[in-house]
Parts: C-alpha cells; structure tokens; sequence
C-alpha cells in the first residue's frame, strides 16, 4: 500500500535560508536593506525600492493583523485534505509586509479582519519550523 | 503608439472541441483550433508567416512550442515566439502580433493555444511559492478567495451581488449551444452552492475545461480581402502589476489593470461610455468586480451596485459576457473572450447579438499569483466594427 502524501515543506535557497533558520530558532527574521532601510520580503538579493543588495537580517516584532482570511473546504494538494476545512490568512505585520500563514487555536468562525495576531512557531520536521499565527 | 490603431485587424476565430475531454492531446486541441480560425478567414496557410502560442498548462512539452505547433501546420514563420502571461496571453498575443507586422517581421499572425488538464495533480505542484504552499495555500483559489473577501470588506458587495454575475452569465450561456453550462441557474442556487473556497462559492469559479483556441491578426488592407467583415484592433494595453496579497502592500487608490486600461482607450481614443459591450477575464466572479471598476466603467466600490441594476446582461448599459464567460461557456484562457468579441463586432452573434454593437472590450488576467511576490498580468483589447 502507499504511505500517506506527504505535506510539500519549505526547501530553502541560499536567499530564504536565513527566514527558515531563524524560524526554527523561533525568531521571525526578515531583510532590512541597508540602502534605504525598507523591510525586504520575500526574501531577495536586492531591494524592490532602491535595488541595493546591501541588507542585514534583523528580529521582527512578531505582531500584526488579519488582513484576509479564507477557509479552504476544498483543497488544491491530497496531503490537505485531511485538514479541510482549514484557514489560510494573510497577516499585515506591523513592521508593513504581509506574509501567508496559518491562524491557529481560533475557530474559523471567529477570525475577522483587523484581528490582532502574534506570530508562533510550529516545528513539523527536524529541520522545519512554520510559522503560524495566534490571536494576541 | 496611436499609429497602429485600427491598421489591424483579427480576420479568423476558431476554438477546438472543449469542455472535460481528457486524453486529447494539447497539441491536437492547438491544432484544431488552429485549422479552424484559419478556415474562418478564409486565408491561404502559406499567408501565415507568423505564429505565437500560449505556453501549455503541463509543462514538459514546453520546449521550441511554437516553432513544434507551425511545424505539424505545415508553416514555415518567419517570427514566432512562446508566449505566458497566463490567462493574459490571448489578448497580449494579439497586441504582440500586431507589432511584428509592423515591424515588418511578418504579415499575418497565428495567436492560438490549448490546455489539458490532465494530469492535473502535476500543474498544481507547479502552483505556488515556499511562504505559502506549505500553510495549504495552493492555486488561485485561495487568492481568488482572499480578493473576494477584500472586495467585500472594503466596499460592502454582497453574495447576492457576485449571485447575479453567475446567474447573468448562465442566462447568456443558454443562447450560446457550444458552452459547457447550459443548465438554468437562480440566485437561490448559487446561494445555496458550497463553499470552495470560503467565501468563494463554487459558482463564483470556472469550469476546468479542455481545449484550445486560436485567432488570426493581420493588416486591415488584406482583411478586407478575406471571407469575413474584420474586427478592427483599435487599442491594446498591457499592465504587469502585484496584486492585494503583495507583501510589501500597494497603493489601494490604483488598482491592478489600469494602467492597462488608460492604454487601450488611449490608443482608440474612446471613453468607457463608447464601449458597446465587454468580454471581461472571469475565471472567478471577483474579477468581474475588479474589471468592472478598472476599466472605467463604475466608481470605486459601486460594481456590486452595477450588476445588482442587471447593467451587465442584455438591454443593460454594458452587456458582459454575452457567450456566457469563462464561469459558463468554459475557461478557454481568453480566446472564447476574443472569439465572442468578434462575432460581436462583425454582426454574427446570432441569438446573443448586442444590438448596432461598434466597439467591444476583451480583458485578460493570468501569471503567478500564488507565488511570492504575488504578480499578475493584465491585457486588453478594443475591438471595432470596420
């Protein structure tokens, strides 16, 4: 018999691999270039405002907002299904890029736009932590 | 950019068989549609000397596609080119072809196309980026969903109001006997129809479909000449553009698409109020919300109240769809759109003719909106009566 399908897992380039080291470290890192100060996501070998390559990794606050959300009740990949009805949000973090996640620990009825979040980190594999969210 | 307005014209339309047709090739489908725009021109194959094709949905047959689709059509071009702007490529192919000839590149253009969507399960491994595929954020569902929920939140549409998109389009759908829905659908239906992606209804969505189609563009002096009345492209515009998702935000005072927008009426030099009729991109019901605000045709937020007031259906302001979009007639990537479009303009559309119909509007959308960040391409064409 076949395995069940497993889950597709981030497989870090040498750009993202400092966003996933840091998640399993339990931070939430991202770029803030060092030509204009803008927080880069997703992660890039230069800067979408001033295009310079100069960037430092630095902490996030780990806060935002909900600023979508959908429930998934027919999912696009097998290894989901088993999950279905399930949240995909986007957080509007306070540090201004928005980033795709998880809402966890709330019932889906019960997410709403401008809800507060904070970031949290759910190590599913040895070397992989997600990050997903819950209500601040 | 005005000098090639109206010198152009698309002389033949054609689509394959379609619907749920899996295990007919891409490239047969391609070829079906191909040898049936060039039988409605009514042009001789060795006229063609230019062919561009949509990349496929699977890939692995990617490789030298266009030059591989001219030659199992016997054509010798002297330009082609692969084109993927998603589901903005039919209307961008247009616009590309019309550029060659005027280059001197080439005098007559074959755009065409064809999707399979079996296997399925491949392409949408191919769908989305490492931030969002591994939260089940997979394929343009979930952006679809995300859109709809803004829309809703920010300008107050109502479900009832995207109902009526649906049920608008079905309506058409029954007058036209090639398209995939034909069954008669009520706003208590499509109220009543499952989430898909929550607050996505599955009426709010296309249809998967199998099948190809294809168009012919060349100078307006040889169109003349050929079987058909020409549809006249009097504008194009394109817009590469983020969408709501993007990361880093953007300016909500401009919406995606209208950069692509102020080309195309710029280059015709009309109003949205010329415009007799529009072939709006609807794979899912929020882009009609979107296209109908970009292009000129509502206020900001005022799209639900404009389709709520039935101006989108026949006898309203601004017929939409009339062959019953992609929701209804089938996701033929825009060229059902362009192919619509022409009838239109040429007086053909039979029992879904818009009355005295002189300018249509085709709208295009498609790209990589799953990926980070999340782009999409917008494409438009005006097409005239000559």
């Amino acid at each position: 018999m076949f395995g069940a399908i497993e889950k597709p897992l981030p497989r870090p380039s040498e750009d993202s691999a400092p966003f996933w080291e840091a998640a399993l470290r339990g931070e939430l890192r991202m770029q803030r270039c060092g030509g204009c100060g803008h927080v880069r996501f997703p992660p890039s070998l230069l800067c979408p405002r001033c295009l310079s390559e100069a960037a430092e990794w630095v902490a996030l606050s780990g806060r935002g907002t909900v600023y979508s959300w959908v429930v998934v009740h027919q999912s696009q990949h097998p290894a989901f299904n088993p999950d279905a009805p399930y949240n995909v949000v986007i957080i509007q973090l306070d540090e201004g890029p928005r980033l795709h996640g998880n809402l966890v620990g709330t019932p889906n009825q019960e997410i709403h736009i401008g809800m507060p979040v904070e970031v949290v980190f759910d190590k599913v594999s040895d070397d992989t932590a997600l990050v997903r969210w819950k209500r601040a | 950019m005005s000098s090639v307005s109206g010198r152009y014209a698309i002389v033949g339309v054609g689509t394959s068989r379609f619907g749920k047709l899996q295990g007919v090739s891409t490239m047969g489908f391609t070829l079906e549609a191909s040898k049936r725009a060039i039988e409605d021109a009514g042009i001789g194959r060795d006229a063609i000397d230019g062919v561009l094709v949509m990349m496929p949905a699977i890939m692995g047959e990617q490789h030298g596609w266009a030059a591989r689709v001219a030659g199992y059509l016997g054509l010798e071009p002297t330009f082609s080119a692969t084109m993927d702007l998603g589901g903005a490529t039919a209307c961008g192919s247009v616009q590309t072809a019309m550029a060659a000839i005027d280059a001197g590149y080439c005098t007559a253009v074959l755009c065409c196309f064809a999707t399979q969507n079996w296997p399925q399960g491949v392409a949408m491994q191919l769908f989305g980026s490492e931030f969002q595929v591994p939260y089940g954020d997979v394929g343009a569902l979930t952006l679809m969903g995300h859109i709809k929920r803004r829309q809703m939140h920010e300008h107050g549409y109502t479900e009832a109001q995207y109902g009526q998109i649906a049920v608008t389009w079905r309506a058409h759908a029954r007058d036209n006997p090639e398209a995939q829905m034909q069954k008669p659908m009520t706003l208590e239906q499509y109220l009543a129809s499952r989430w898909v992606v929550e607050p996505l209804r599955l009426f709010d969505c296309c249809p998967n479909t199998d099948g190809g189609g294809a168009c012919i563009v060349t100078s307006l002096e040889r169109a003349r000449d050929l079987k058909q009345k020409p549809a006249r492209i009097l504008g194009a515009g394109q817009t590469h553009a983020t969408e709501i998702i993007h990361p880093n935000g953007r300016d909500p005072e401009r919406l995606s698409g209208s950069r692509a927008a102020d080309q195309v009426y710029a280059m015709a030099g009309v109003q949205p109020a010329d415009v007799d009729c529009a072939q709006l991109y609807d794979a899912f019901t929020p882009r009609v919300m979107h296209d109908l605000v970009a292009y000129g045709f509502c206020a900001p937020g005022e799209a639900g109240a404009f389709v709520e007031a039935g101006q989108v259906t026949h006898g309203g302001s601004l017929p939409c769809n009339t062959a019953g979009g992609l929701i209804s007639e089938g996701h033929l990537s825009g060229f059902g759109h362009i192919r619509e479009a022409v009838r239109q303009v040429r007086g053909t559309a039979a029992a879904r003719q818009v009355p005295d119909c002189e300018l249509c509007l085709v709208t295009g959308y498609g790209g990589a909106p799953h990926e980070a960040p999340p782009t999409v391409s917008y494409s438009a064409l005006l097409l005239g009566r000559d």
